[in-house]
């Protein structure tokens, strides 16, 4: 089918495996991302965070820097597992945001055109589809998140010295697990809302309904019925707790607010988030049809 | 050599009701028509084949491949081009069919290759780098066209292709579409509401109504038998003019008013009826010929299974 000859022939060469078409999906998403100055503001802006934690482990390894602080050289500034623990928060949060950004329009595009069947007349499943969105924002958030954290974890282990990488080595696997299960809840719910609301602004304010709403409504169980039980609507906070398990806080103050550390059952918060995911997939399979079937 | 479709009982069921009812056949040719009226199940079928929906009872084999069990295989040899708009609106036209290749299964330097090629050979070459959500009906139509063919399918399925061309267009994506069934060991299903859509590309025909099998009909055949239709207006003697002509061997019915319809055999050519005619003294004053044309056996589908007035 050469263009000077102006005709059809078909195809004779080589086509790529299988599995790793999913990724297609997920290298023209990021192409359109990087085309938004926004975007690329507001992922620069998510990691200015960690360059604050950077600076902290710093002088916390640097005598001479704290030398020219006015307390002089200190024990104050520790590279811990709470100092893990916060961070991972902190990116956690930017992870929302730009989840709440990104996530909106990655299917409501696809649906609002009717371009669904194209890809599912295809050798390319629903779970292809699924699987090559939610790696758009796997990745992004992992960049924001994790990723981040090792690296400063690299960093300290490097300036630290003295066998602190093997006496810290295990907090490596409450960053990843954490960090990940936080990703997979955020991303699901946000492909469930832009496969359901195909408005960004609309979307993006479902997102925030989902998750404040919730732990609205929790609070005034809470105050109504003398419980703590009411807490499992706020998903952050199931989050928190699960985070404070895997850093083995003795003590949540500070990372969970007002909630105390045995109130509720660290298996409780894996619970919500584990059915947040899938009635997060619930809603991806009742969308995600290459032709609606009305009944009646 | 596999039939290029094979229904076996099939039948589908959406929301609770039977949409298609036990459609059973063998369609052999390389360019199948799909014709019937609305909601005769046309494009149900169409999903079916694709995998969309599941059938409950039968099966329906495309080049031997079963539509459900192997699907995905199925899937690798088609190139779909969906009636509704179906794009990718930001992204500019060559931009769009790469992806839908990419996606296909092609490397990223092929799939470029072949999306501009496909834009060019549907006659979009100039406009490949607009976005497609700025394009025309008609632009959209060959844009669908292109992201089909792009892959090098080994069957094409094309639901409405013409929808909301103007006629030049239309005849263009016509003659692109013989173009393609004659150029490469490709097959071709058609689903038109436009008859003359289907009589110009197809050479079978499955006629669908209610969910059913109206009738399967082999364009190519029909056309070797070329029954050829003379209508005729007569003043004179009509019985001997009548019984001469099937002497030759022409099937003749005779109506009121001196009206007649005339069945030629390929052997007889209209001179001689009007010799014929001369011999006997019989004046013809008005004459229509035509073949039968996909619209009667249509509309003899519609006949036979019910339709009164063979609404499409």
């Amino acid at each position: 089918m050469a263009v000077y000859k102006r005709r059809y022939a078909p195809y004779i060469g080589s086509l790529t495996p299988e599995w790793s078409r999913f990724f297609v999906l997920t290298r023209y998403a990021f192409a359109e991302l990087f085309k938004s100055r926004f975007f690329v503001i507001l992922l620069i802006l998510g990691l200015v965070p960690s360059l604050f934690f950077a600076c902290y482990i710093f002088i916390a390894n640097s005598k001479t820097v704290q030398m020219l602080l006015p307390m002089g050289p200190t024990d104050l500034f520790s590279v811990d597992a709470r100092y893990f623990t916060i961070m991972v928060i902190v990116q956690t949060q930017v992870a929302f945001l730009l989840n709440c950004w990104v996530g909106p329009v990655l299917i409501a595009g696809d649906l609002t055109n009717g371009a669904l069947p194209l890809f599912l007349s295809r050798p390319f499943s629903r779970t292809d589809y699924v699987l090559g969105k939610l790696s758009v924002l796997v990745l992004l958030l992992s960049a924001v998140t994790w990723a981040p954290c090792l690296l400063l974890f690299s960093l300290q282990a490097g300036l630290a010295r003295n066998g602190w990488i093997w006496s810290h080595l295990w907090m490596v696997v409450p960053i990843v697990l954490c960090s990940a299960i936080w990703i997979l809840t955020l991303s699901l719910i946000s492909l469930a809302v832009s496969a359901w609301v195909k408005l960004r602004i609309v979307a993006t304010g479902v997102i925030f309904i989902a998750f404040f709403v919730p732990a609205g409504l929790g609070e005034m169980f809470n105050s109504i019925m003398g419980t703590y039980w009411g807490r499992l609507l706020n998903f952050s906070d199931m989050f928190r707790l699960i985070l404070a398990q895997g850093f083995r806080e003795k003590s949540a103050s500070g990372i969970l607010g007002p909630i105390r550390w045995n109130e509720i059952p660290v298996t409780a918060a894996w619970g919500v988030l584990i059915l947040l995911c899938l009635l997060s997939l619930v809603v991806l399979n009742a969308r995600l049809r290459a032709r609606e079937v009305v009944r009646g | 050599m596999n039939p290029t479709i094979e229904l076996n009982g099939l039948e589908v069921q959406l929301g609770g009701r039977t949409v298609l009812h036990s459609l059973t056949g063998v369609l052999k040719s390389r360019a199948i028509g799909l014709l019937g009226p609305n909601g005769a199940g046309k494009s149900t079928l169409i999903n079916t084949l694709l995998g969309f929906h599941a059938p409950c009872k039968g099966s329906v084999r495309v080049l031997g491949l079963d539509s459900h069990a192997n699907g995905k295989e199925l899937r690798s040899l088609v190139g779909y081009m969906p009636e509704n708009d179906a794009f990718i609106s930001k992204v500019s036209g060559v931009r769009f069919v790469r992806y839908m290749a990419e996606i296909s299964g092609l490397a990223p330097e092929q799939a470029m290759e072949r999306a501009h090629e496909a834009f060019v050979y549907v006659g979009l070459g100039e406009a490949r780098y607009r976005p497609v959500g700025t394009y025309s009906l008609g632009m959209k139509q060959l844009a669908k066209l292109a992201q089909a063919i792009a892959h090098g399918p080994k069957v094409l399925i094309l639901d409405e292709p013409t929808n909301g061309m103007d006629p030049p267009a239309r005849k263009r994506l016509i003659e692109l579409i013989r173009e393609i069934r004659e150029a490469g060991d490709i097959c071709l299903l058609l689903s038109s509401h436009l008859l003359r859509d289907v009589e110009e590309t197809c050479d079978e025909v499955l006629i669908l109504r209610n969910g059913q099998i109206a009738s399967i009909c082999n364009l190519v055949e029909e056309r070797r038998a070329n029954r050829k239709f003379l209508e005729l207006e007569t003043i004179g003697a009509e019985a001997t003019f009548t019984s001469t002509l099937e002497g030759l061997g022409c099937e003749c019915a005779v109506f009121t008013n001196g009206r007649i319809k005339v069945v030629m055999p390929d052997s007889v050519e209209i001179r001689e009826v009007f010799k014929v005619a001369a011999d006997r003294g019989v004046q013809i004053r008005r004459m229509n010929h035509r073949r039968d044309s996909l619209e009667d056996i249509f509309l003899n589908a519609m006949e036979q299974t019910g339709v009164p007035d063979g609404r499409i």
